[in-house]
């Protein structure tokens, strides 16, 4: 009977917490980009002439097939993270797509049609080193998979192992090629550093070795960046240091040194310090490379050359020129090779391989974007035309993992902003008001001046607003008569402002590359974008919005301080978010290493926030330091603190800043970093408002929260980790004093650890190992009955610690990261935002986490809506708020209130980009999307025309009984 | 004062007997022409005694009273002074005025009790009605004193009523208090508490 009541009672409360989607409103204001990261091998697919495939294989472990009329995914399949789901070697025959993955671990061949696995085998252990497809007789039948010590042949259709050799002398011979010539043999090729090549040459049938011998050559340190293999089993190398070209026939018994060809006598020279590249071509896995290949001697210098019985000619120059590629169509190879045209272009023209001419009239125009990063990577698609002459489409690959689709002469047919699968950080700002909302809000800022001049001035404001609405009108109109289809509603820059109730935000993205996005939040269109050069590729990033769209006209202001993991030095980039340019303010040198900032409340004359930079000397410089700036620091100097953890020594430290921008120490808590080592702390968002200060209990009393605007969250994990005795710690400090407020462990348990720390209350994840399982944690605190000061709240004049409440449940799920929902004001009842792996977002209302919840059922608590507590968690599908628009690895959720006291916006990313909105009370302050306007106004007008015709009815009516 | 009314009634049929004696014939030429119409007419004018067919029966045997005078009654005028008997009927009358609110109370308590304390319309209307009437009463305070001005206890009334309304509404307000509908708690007035000024500003985080 119990149990009827505690489930109906928890039905009741789901009743009215369930919000979902409906069908209708999917895509209304919510929007998914999909992304795959940077390319590490792509291929087009050449079976068909009709084809439109492109498969990519990327070094976020994702292997993608992408439409290349489009640019959008045919299907996508991602791997595990990290080593284990690396994609080694991408290789295509026919229908097939050969992938080993996870350093040798797997060997996969997919169907690329539809991207169905067709088989998969694991290998055997060792790590990987190459792999080719290896035919007979004009046809690919096996895969060669050569590992560190082990060769293994797999047959490509069925995937099953034929035989797997030993390779001889492994332990002083590193093996790094594989060569096959379509003639039944394998060759293995290996090197011992500076001093001789091993070539081992293997039977096809049964892995017989046919043949084994060792080359002499000193020079050498490495196969795999230096040489290839072309025409008919040649092996070329080149080197730097002796400015040579060597060629070894494979196959060949009686030469036992390397032929060395000086690249002088072919009037070349390698650019000092750079390691020559070869490229070479092999249009046909089952049959030999041609003959032609590319010599890189330069970043921007190629030749094509060409070995003609033994003797190696030049075939054309290419000085300067950026990149070079060979592409296949049909029978024909042609050479696509970009040349720099100007300061903001390049061109890309056809050769013919085999001579070196130039096709006509194939010059496609590249742009480089001026905000863009350099290219990198040219991948060609060539085709035959109708009148068989050769047409190609080429793929451009930047620094900044942008990948550009052209055709000729120069049309951009797409363009992929892969640096955007991996955001670090991201922030949203209020979009600007238009020019008459800027004018009328301009009003309020003027300073009065006498009455005549005001009320002209709000005349002509006035004035102002009735042209803009006519104009609006008049484009309204002329729209109209346009057809519907030539209306583009595209977004720029221009005429993108801020909406009635605030929700169109500019998302201002910091990607891991060091390329900046600003993107429209309602339509997901990037709207500007800004490469930064130079960044190293473990730099961290703090994103920090110093001024809002709210100082007209003050444009807002972002600042990115990026530092340098390795150096320790930082440095600031200072732009306007809205327009994504560059501040001409001069920025604060940076010359010690930069231990944390802190933005604080005050402003300078010009609204901009002042950010404090702490360094290694815990010195600090403010930004921007002008005299005002200063003279408001040093008279609130003392109310100014910082808190500093270092993990590895496992210390808290508080400082508080002086008047000459120094700081003292004030406090430091110590937690012994051979016990327990500090994972993570958190404060309160800065931005956060908490509504209401207290629970109303059921007999209508308050519980006061206890609202620390100072408190932190500091979650701690053992070091030792045996599921017996691991532990997860979290312990409550003031910032400013240092004081533990509470400090909870939760015995057998792990991380990783999510945990949000908001209002009055922590959020926290983690592993229960003991019971394996995941679960929830939740704190809560409370001053109690009365508040102890409440007018201001100092943390020096605290007496009484508050009361905490603290209650566990289990959650069926593994979680990628957790957020809680944020609202204007702070009056909308909160959800937590948990991030699954599964790519869903579940929004589970906060409720449901109060350590408050009974376990028997009293009048108090029924009065007080509380849910009976039950250990379980529940997860329903319809509070996933992405419904089937799932978001790959999800590694942060971003909140930001808007203008609509019951709106969030939300936004997930992680390998893609999931934006939408979400209403935890639902959508109290506005009327709902599906609202019957035909009907209500129906009605109203039915009502009113009734009451006119009765009115007067009664009005005749009246009269005739007077004359009766 | 109803024998009043009896007296001028009886005057009035007087006086239409006695207009009715010139000019007969326009009347009775009315009356044949209409045929059936003269029948419907609202009223008629019998100018001519004897000569009306209608009640010629009945007007034979009073013949004597056309002798009297216009106002002429023939039974005795009341007697209209105050008595004794009044006076206290007054008293007595203004008495039920003063109680009126407080004779109320006891069924105010038992509707109380009968909607009991949840909040939903019915209740709610009851307490409203409740609430308004001893309000409303207050308010036409003078209105009440000038009915109870001829009673000589008039001001020990005015209190009785006074009192009695103010009973009334006090039951209003322990009604709305014990459906809590008074802001009596300190979580009433939470919405209100403004959100404490912070006196420290504070930051930092993990060394980047």
């Amino acid at each position: 009977m119990a149990w009827l009541v505690v489930r109906l009672a928890i039905s009741v409360s789901l009743l009215y917490t369930a919000s979902a989607v409906f069908e209708d409103q999917v895509g209304k204001f919510d929007w998914r980009q999909q992304f795959i990261g940077k390319v590490r091998f792509a291929l087009f697919d050449t079976h068909s002439q009709a084809s439109k495939k492109l498969l990519v294989a990327t070094d976020k472990n994702v292997f993608a097939s992408l439409n290349s009329r489009t640019g959008d995914l045919f299907w996508r399949h991602v791997d595990k993270t990290g080593p284990e789901g690396h994609i080694d070697v991408l290789l295509m025959y026919g229908q097939d797509a050969v992938v080993v993955v996870g350093n040798g671990r797997l060997l996969r061949s997919w169907e690329t049609t539809v991207g169905g696995l067709k088989w998969e085998t694991v290998l055997d252990t060792g790590s990987f080193q190459a792999a080719t497809l290896v035919g007979v007789q004009d046809y690919v039948k096996h895969v060669a998979v050569l590992k560190k010590s082990a060769i293994s042949l797999h047959d490509l259709s069925s995937g099953s192992q034929i035989w797997v050799e030993n390779l001889p002398d492994s332990d002083t011979v590193q093996y790094q090629t594989i060569y096959s010539g379509g003639n039944g043999l394998v060759f293995v090729l290996g090197v011992v550093p500076n001093s001789h090549i091993v070539i081992v040459e293997y039977k096809i049938e049964d892995g017989e070795i046919m043949n084994k011998k060792s080359v002499e050559a000193a020079w050498m340190s490495s196969l795999e960046n230096s040489c290839t293999v072309i025409s008919s089993g040649i092996l070329l190398c080149a080197d730097q240091i002796t400015q040579s070209l060597y060629t070894l026939p494979l196959q060949s018994a009686e030469q036992k040194e390397m032929r060395q060809i000086h690249l002088q006598t072919l009037d070349l020279e390698v650019a000092s310090g750079f390691q020559p590249v070869l490229t070479s071509t092999r249009p046909n896995p089952a049959q030999p490379p041609l003959s032609e290949f590319f010599l890189q001697l330069s970043p921007d210098h190629h030749i094509l050359l060409q070995l003609k019985d033994g003797l190696i000619a030049p075939l054309r120059d290419f000085n300067p020129s950026y990149l070079a590629a060979f592409a296949t169509s049909g029978e024909r190879t042609v050479a696509a090779v970009m040349s720099p045209k100007n300061d903001t272009a390049c061109s890309i023209n056809l050769f013919s391989a085999d001579t070196g001419r130039r096709h006509l009239d194939t010059t496609i125009i590249y742009h480089m974007d001026p905000n863009g990063g350099k290219p990198n990577r040219l991948y060609v698609h060539a085709f035959l035309k109708k009148d068989d002459s050769v047409g190609y489409r080429v793929m451009v690959q930047t620094e900044d993992h942008t990948l550009t689709f052209l055709q000729q002469p120069g049309r951009v047919v797409w363009m992929r902003e892969e640096a955007l699968a991996d955001v670090v950080t991201m922030e949203m700002v209020d979009l600007p008001f238009t020019g008459t909302q800027a004018e009328l809000e301009g009003e309020f800022g003027k300073k009065a001046d006498g009455l005549l001049p005001m009320v002209l001035k709000r005349l002509s404001s006035q004035f102002i607003l009735l042209q803009a609405w006519l104009a609006h009108l008049w484009k309204l109109f002329y729209d109209a008569r346009k057809p519907r289809s030539s209306v583009k509603n595209e977004v720029t820059i221009d005429i993108l402002s801020r909406d009635e109730f605030n929700l169109q935000k500019m998302m201002v993205m910091v990607t891991a590359s060091g390329k900046l996005f600003g993107i429209d939040s309602k339509s997901g269109t990037i709207l500007w974008k800004q490469y930064l050069e130079n960044i190293q590729p473990n730099s961290v990033f703090k994103l920090i919005v110093q001024r809002t769209t709210a100082h007209f006209p003050h444009p807002p202001q972002c600042t990115l301080l990026i530092k340098d993991k390795d150096t320790g030095l930082g440095s600031l980039y200072v732009f306007n978010p809205i327009f994504g340019k560059k501040s001409q303010i001069s920025v604060p040198a940076l010359p010690r290493p930069v231990l944390q900032t802190l933005l604080l409340p005050v402003i300078d004359q010009d609204y901009a926030k002042v950010l404090l930079l702490i360094d290694d000397q815990y010195k600090v410089t403010a930004f921007p330091s002008t005299k005002n700036v200063l003279q408001q620091l040093q008279d609130t100097a003392s109310s100014i603190f910082f808190y500093l953890v270092d993990s590895s020594q496992g210390k808290l430290s508080g400082f508080r800043l002086r008047k000459d921008l120094s700081t003292e120490l004030i406090w430091e808590v110590v937690i012994p970093a051979e016990v327990q080592k500090i994972v993570a702390v958190k404060g309160k968002r800065a931005n956060e408002h908490v509504h209401s200060q207290g629970r109303v209990m059921g007999d209508r009393s308050v519980l006061y929260k206890y609202l620390n605007p100072n408190l932190l969250a500091v979650i701690t994990e053992s070091t030792d980790t045996h599921q017996e005795r691991s532990f997860v710690g979290i312990f409550l400090i003031d910032g400013v004093t240092g004081r533990i407020v509470h400090e909870a462990v939760q015995r057998k348990a792990r991380g990783p650890v999510h945990f949000v720390h908001s209002e009055n209350w922590v959020v926290y994840v983690y592993w229960n190992s003991k019971f394996r399982r995941n679960e929830f944690s939740v704190l809560e605190l409370f001053e109690g009955a009365e508040l102890y000061n409440s007018t201001v709240f100092s943390s020096l004049d605290r007496p009484h610690p508050p009361q905490v409440l603290q209650q566990s449940y289990i959650f069926p799920a593994p979680i990628s990261t957790l957020e809680a929902t944020l609202t204007e004001k702070g009056i909308t009842s909160r959800h937590l935002l948990v991030g699954l792996p599964s790519g869903n977002i579940l929004s589970l209302p906060k409720m449901f986490l109060d350590p408050r919840r009974p376990e028997v059922v009293s009048e108090q608590s029924r009065e007080e809506n509380l849910i009976p507590y039950a250990p379980e968690m529940p997860i329903r599908e319809e509070w996933f708020i992405n419904y089937n628009q799932t978001v790959s690895r999800v590694r942060g959720i971003y909140t930001a209130p808007s203008g609509l006291e019951s709106t969030c916006l939300v936004v997930a990313y992680g390998l893609d980009i999931y934006q939408t909105r979400v209403f935890p009370s639902k959508q109290f302050d506005v009327l709902k999307d599906d609202y019957d306007y035909v009907l209500i106004s129906s009605v109203l007008f039915g009502l009113f025309f009734a009451t006119m015709i009765s009115k007067r009815l009664a009005e005749v009516k009246l009269l005739n009984r007077a004359w009766r | 004062m109803s024998r009043g009314r009896k007296v001028s009634n009886a005057v009035l049929k007087r006086r239409s007997d006695v207009m009715t004696s010139p000019g007969a014939q326009g009347g009775g030429a009315l009356a044949t022409r209409g045929g059936a119409t003269a029948k419907r007419m609202k009223w008629a004018l019998e100018l001519s005694l004897g000569n009306s067919s209608r009640n010629r029966g009945d007007r034979q045997s009073k013949d004597g009273d056309v002798m009297y005078p216009v106002g002429y009654s023939d039974k005795p005028v009341p007697d209209t002074s105050v008595q004794e008997a009044d006076r206290n009927l007054v008293e007595k009358r203004c008495w039920d005025v003063a109680l009126g609110p407080l004779k109320q109370i006891p069924m105010n308590l038992f509707i109380m009790y009968m909607s009991g304390n949840t909040i939903s319309i019915f209740p709610i209307m009851m307490v409203c009605m409740m609430a308004w009437r001893p309000i409303q009463a207050l308010m036409s305070m003078s209105a009440t004193f000038k009915l109870l001005e001829s009673s000589s206890q008039q001001w020990l009334q005015g209190l009785v009523y006074l009192v009695g309304n103010l009973l009334g509404s006090a039951l209003a307000i322990y009604k709305c208090q014990s459906m809590g509908l008074l802001p009596t708690h300190s979580s009433d007035w939470l919405a209100f508490i403004e959100p404490p000024q912070r006196l420290e500003i504070m930051g930092g985080g993990m060394v980047m």
